[in-house]
């Protein structure tokens, strides 16, 4: 799906709304999550040379999910002005010790929101 | 992309500076950059395209850059690549603009 983009210009009083406001950009997802809340999952090992808004430090390392968000466009593709892509986004929760080894405190933990394309079922 | 702002766990950068009073804008060009990519990235761009422009930017001149320095550079990438405006009508610009036109 191409991406559609606005022949209309946004009034000042739309763009005042949207910047005081924010907006919702959550989709509706035609299928049930492939992750639920407590599930282990692994960032994939990618390097894409085009866009992606995986992190390099999460790649390959295990999290679990704690959250599921909803269904969003996918950024990696929409900002290349290819295809929407529509998928589940989850809150993962990695532990500092497994993104940064030993020397990192062990309650610490890093919550990124990333994407169904990102994740692989451990 | 593994570009210069992917930079979690980078070390040697320094300190990040933190300002008391933090303005919204340090200058007049900052607003008008802001302003001007919000209606273009409304009207023309999704919001995407304008960060994975900014990662576009050469490592070095992205680390060595401000905030809007780096909105600009994708502003302007984005709009010619679009073919919006041409590289030598911002150059023009430029040129007026320095002349005080």
């Amino acid at each position: 799906m191409a991406i559609e983009t606005s022949n209309e210009c946004m009034s000042v009083a739309q763009a005042q709304a949207l910047l005081q406001q924010g907006v919702d950009c959550r989709g509706v997802g035609d299928h049930p999550p492939r992750f639920q809340t407590g599930d282990k999952v692994r960032a994939k090992v990618i390097h894409p040379i085009t866009y992606t808004r995986l992190p390099r430090y999460v790649r390959g390392k295990i999290g679990t999910v704690t959250k599921v968000h909803g269904v969003y466009v996918f950024p990696d593709t929409v900002g290349q002005r290819l295809e929407t892509k529509p998928q589940y986004v989850y809150s993962v929760r990695f532990a500092a010790q497994e993104l940064w080894g030993p020397e990192a405190a062990a309650q610490d933990g890093l919550y990124l929101d990333l994407f169904d394309d990102h994740l692989d079922a451990t | 992309m593994n570009g210069p702002h992917d930079m979690g766990g980078m070390h040697g950068m320094g300190p990040i500076p933190i300002e008391p009073d933090e303005p919204v804008f340090h200058t007049e060009w900052e607003a008008k950059v802001f302003a001007m990519s919000f209606a273009t990235f409304c009207h023309f761009f999704p919001v995407d395209e304008t960060r994975h422009a900014s990662e576009r930017m050469p490592p070095g001149d992205y680390l060595s850059s401000a905030y809007y320095e780096r909105w600009l550079y994708a502003l302007e990438l984005l709009i010619t690549e679009h073919n919006l405006v041409t590289p030598a009508e911002i150059e023009q610009r430029m040129a007026e603009l320095a002349q005080g036109e």
